[in-house]
């Protein structure tokens, strides 16, 4: 039963994963203008020319240049990156750290900030203090991360300067790593000041990233809050001398987390697909900058690369969340 | 005779409308007593409940007295109301499917609140839980400790929380329909497992139920409610002798009751003249 | 425990909620049209020499420039007008393609089912692998950029917003017993579809368009703010927005109007879409 699900999803993930290539791959061979012009840098020679021709089979036809582009797609091949000259899948490893501990940390704010925003409106419904939260929850859904981003700057850049505003780690600080996650080697090697440097220039990104979810998180949760405490359990809590915040937190809390954490799965890739801009607002060093960075040098292999990356990241991440549920949904599920 | 368990003087509770839902109710029961509370449907015997535990609704004022074993409730700040209501006071719910915790398992469930309000060692909690188990017919209590709510059928967690409401040695047991959500076998088991408890204890216990056949079978003083008011308090067996001793009304509940178990039972709604006196009689 | 104190404040709440984002949308709407007749200044013309200038109200601003200028001396009020001209522009027309392909696939997909179902769900879910704006700026990229290709880009990216809810929604309206009778009176399926199912989900495809508006107002300025939306002196509130951060330590308020601006319109499009939600649907919620 469970097998025959996860088996028709590993299909279902399989047929999207093709569509993915085959976007990716119209967009870039059949956009107008010629796309080995497209492919170099202003003052290419003949030779670099010849090279990209044949490494990419354009006399031949298009369903065979698919084929070709495919198959080194599958091995890992993305090409070489014209500006930079160095293979792409090199360099966009060597950037995902960056961006997945941003993701990861602004996951965790959302969390955080979406968690206290639902108890202390659950606490006090019917309340201010509700809404309040209501409030925020309606400004924080309908203004996207880019501009919560740029409030921020102004905010704790300018007018209150105590954040970087950009980078991802002060320039004079010798990184002295073996990986590129800073934050969590940082923290393994007890590199304290890195780790402190490394969070002054992440909290802004990471807190824009994650005020659209919070919101969503506080008001989810809020609403499932409440419906617990309507049942006779939290009933029996108070009876028994619970205040009314511990019955939130430690009685209630846990029942009404499941369609939180549904709502979380799905919304975190829209949050990672978030860090493409906030990261070129804060300058940050991550994937998403360098997207943008690749799109206006029109370095097209390199684009490819980190769209086909972020794609495989969403897919593989929505697909973790459904497994995830499969397992969970019916131990937890109300008798 | 020795100071009452329970006290309840003037009690009134309005909606914000102002609206009573409970209107200068005065009760008194005594130590060991099982007190049955009936009415009909709104008549306020859950607010009456909840007004004496203390978890009244949201925007709902309360005025008049309640006095738990010689304390005036009302007159403590809440933290300490909390904490005396939770020593001494017990609340077996009516809907057993929603008052465990689904997420924890009933030995979390059962002695929290022993190892909170009587700062027992978890062991002691868990002896004590094991034998309350057991005490109200539970066969193999090792896996219900263990168990989840959702593999507990309604009876058997009906039973558990029973034995919850036990475990803490309250003076005062609040009842609301305890049977109602049950069939009807189950529901003659669970009474006479609340009756057995509770003269083994001494515990007084107040019983909300709709249910004349269950007032008789378990109580011997009724109050009976009517549009927030109190109709009479009487003894049980008064009430059920047939001699014409009781309210009218009080009389008219019983015959509004069904008994399945004889084919001739008289059974008859409550005439509304009964109630157009009644209310007449309220208003005086 | 019900609660019965609960609806106190929030019974005015979905009036204020259609009128004020309405409000200022006018506002933005009338300084598009009018933007020749109501702009103090050429948005195009540079004057060095009153580069920086400050707010009106603050000491060292020169008369008849009341929001400042920026970095070329160039009025930030005019230029904040005739950026809603583009603003405009975009989510009007953006929202409106993404409107048409999305609905007509979502009705599509709900009312035909099957093959059609299967087909335009998929395709779905291949387009939502993608991160929007990732996908704008390649989008872009491929295009080229100019007005055309921005409003491209952004209907191209959006139209699976419309599919979902619209198919959503059809496929309740085509559960209900009127498909039924018309069906039987003999009508036929796309005179149902015509007739019957796209009034009742229209309210669903307005509420979605000021939305989506929103989005594209959004959009259109992280194109212009990484300067991929038109010429980099137009007057965009992305660009100004750019040039604002860049400059941000010396002349806050070169930021600080369009951002405002920005958020304000955001803002309003999106309560402007809720609040037509419950309008029209004031049981859902
Ligand atoms: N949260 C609430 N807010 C407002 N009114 C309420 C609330 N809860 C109950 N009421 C009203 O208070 C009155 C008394 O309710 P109560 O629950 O005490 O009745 P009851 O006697 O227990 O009836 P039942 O047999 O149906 O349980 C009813 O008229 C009910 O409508
Ligand atoms: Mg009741």
């Amino acid at each position: 039963m469970l097998l025959r699900s996860i088996i028709s999803r590993l299909i279902a993930v399989a047929i999207t994963l093709f569509g993915v290539a085959v976007v990716v791959f119209t967009l870039i061979r059949v956009a107008p203008g010629n796309p080995i012009a497209m492919m170099l840098p202003p003052g290419a020679t003949a030779a670099d020319i010849a090279r990209l021709e044949a490494l990419y089979g354009f006399d031949k036809s298009l369903p065979e240049q698919f084929v070709i582009w495919l198959k080194a797609v599958a091995q890992g091949d993305f090409g070489t990156s014209i500006i930079m000259r160095q293979p792409v899948a090199e360099l966009v490893l060597e950037r995902l750290p960056a961006t997945l501990e941003l993701a990861l940390m602004a996951l965790l704010l959302a969390v955080a900030l979406g968690g206290l925003g639902a108890v202390v409106g659950a606490r006090f419904r019917g309340r201010s203090p509700e809404l309040g939260v209501d409030l925020g929850v309606g400004v924080g859904l309908s203004v996207p991360d880019f501009l919560w981003g740029l409030l921020l700057i102004l905010l704790f850049g300018v007018l209150w300067p105590v954040l970087q505003i950009s980078g991802r780690v002060d320039p004079r600080l010798a990184v002295d790593l073996s990986t590129n996650f800073y934050i969590i080697e940082g923290l393994l090697r007890g590199q304290w000041r890195l780790v402190q440097d490394v969070l002054a220039h992440m909290l802004m990104p990471a807190l824009a990233l994650s005020l659209p979810l919070a919101a969503m998180i506080a008001q989810v949760l809020k609403q499932s809050l409440k419906a617990e405490l309507h049942l006779d359990y939290t009933q029996l809590a108070r009876v028994r001398g619970l205040s009314e915040t511990r019955v939130i937190v430690s009685e209630a809390l846990r029942n009404a987390a499941l369609p939180t954490l549904t709502l979380i799965g799905v919304q975190f890739t829209f949050l990672i697909g978030g860090t493409v801009i906030v990261e070129r607002l804060f300058a940050y060093e991550g994937l998403g900058n360098m997207a943008i960075e690749a799109v206006i040098n029109r370095d097209l292999p390199l684009i490819q690369g980190i769209v086909l990356l972020f794609a495989l990241l969403f897919i593989v991440i929505n697909l973790a969340v459904d497994l995830t549920y499969g397992l969970l949904n019916p131990r937890l599920r109300h008798g | 005779m020795s100071a009452p368990v329970l006290e309840i003087s003037n009690l009134s509770v309005r909606l914000p409308n102002d609206l009573k839902v409970l209107n200068t109710v005065d009760l008194r029961v005594e130590p060991g007593e099982v007190r049955a509370l009936v009415g009909e449907s709104g008549a306020g015997k859950s607010m009456l409940g909840k007004a004496v535990l203390g978890i009244l609704p949201a925007g709902l004022r309360q005025t008049g007295r309640i006095t738990v074993l010689g304390q005036a409730l009302d007159q403590l700040p809440a933290s300490v109301r909390r904490r005396e209501v939770a020593r001494h006071v017990s609340l077996i719910p009516q809907d057993p499917l929603t008052a465990l915790n689904p997420v924890r398992p009933i030995a979390a469930q059962m002695t929290d609140a022993m190892v909170r309000i009587h700062g027992w060692p978890r062991r002691k909690a868990l002896a004590r839980a094991a034998d309350l188990l057991e005490q109200v017919h539970i066969r193999d209590v090792a896996r219900v400790l263990k168990s989840y709510p959702h593999e507990l059928s309604g009876g058997m967690r009906q039973r558990v929380l029973i034995a919850a409401a036990f475990a803490t040695e309250p003076k005062l047991i609040v009842a609301d329909e305890p049977t109602t959500a049950l069939d009807a076998t189950v529901q003659r088991e669970i009474l006479r497992i609340i009756r057995g408890l509770q003269q083994e204890t001494g515990t007084t216990v107040l019983f909300v139920t709709h249910d004349m056949g269950v007032v008789a079978q378990i109580s011997q003083r009724v109050t009976v409610l009517f549009g927030g008011r109190v109709v009479e308090h009487i003894d049980t067996e008064a009430l059920f002798a047939g001699a014409g001793q009781g309210h009218a009304y009080s009389r008219a509940l019983i015959r509004a009751t069904p008994d399945w178990t004889r084919s001739d039972a008289p059974f008859a709604p409550v005439p509304p003249e009964v109630i157009a006196d009644l209310m007449q009689e309220q208003t005086r | 425990m019900v609660d019965i104190s609960a609806p106190r404040a929030v019974v005015r709440a979905p009036n204020l909620r259609l009128w004020v984002p309405l409000c200022w949308l006018t506002l933005v709407g009338i300084a598009a049209v009018f933007a020749p007749w109501i702009a103090p200044h050429d948005p195009l013309a540079q004057d060095l020499m009153l580069g920086r200038l400050p707010p009106a109200w603050i000491a060292g601003s020169e008369p008849g420039y009341w929001l400042g200028t920026d970095d070329l001396g160039r009025d930030v009020l005019s230029r904040l007008i005739y950026g809603a001209r583009i603003a405009l522009i975009v989510a009007a027309t953006a929202a409106l393609l993404a409107g048409l392909v999305g609905s007509g696939l979502g009705l599509l997909a709900g009312f035909f089912g099957g093959w059609w179902d299967k087909c335009i769900s998929r395709l779905v879910e291949i387009w939502m692998a993608f991160p929007p704006v990732l996908f704008a700026v390649l989008l872009v990229a491929v295009l080229g950029t100019g007005l055309g290709s921005v409003i491209a880009a952004i209907a191209l990216i959006d139209w699976t917003r419309f599919v979902r809810v619209v198919r959503a929604e059809t496929l309740v309206q085509a559960r209900m017993d009127y498909i039924d009778s018309a069906v039987i009176g003999g009508a036929s399926k796309l005179s149902v579809l015509r007739h019957e199912v796209l009034p009742n989900v229209l309210p669903a495809i307005i509420a979605l368009l000021s939305l989506e508006m929103g989005i594209a107002v959004i959009v259109e300025a992280i194109l212009s703010f990484v300067n991929l939306s038109l010429s980099s002196d137009a007057p965009t509130w992305g660009g100004m927005i750019a040039e604002g951060r860049a400059s941000i330590y010396f002349a806050w308020w070169v930021l600080t109007f369009p951002l405002l601006t920005l958020f304000l319109t955001v803002l309003s499009f999106s309560q402007l879409g809720e609040g037509l939600k419950r309008h029209f649907d004031p049981v859902q919620t």
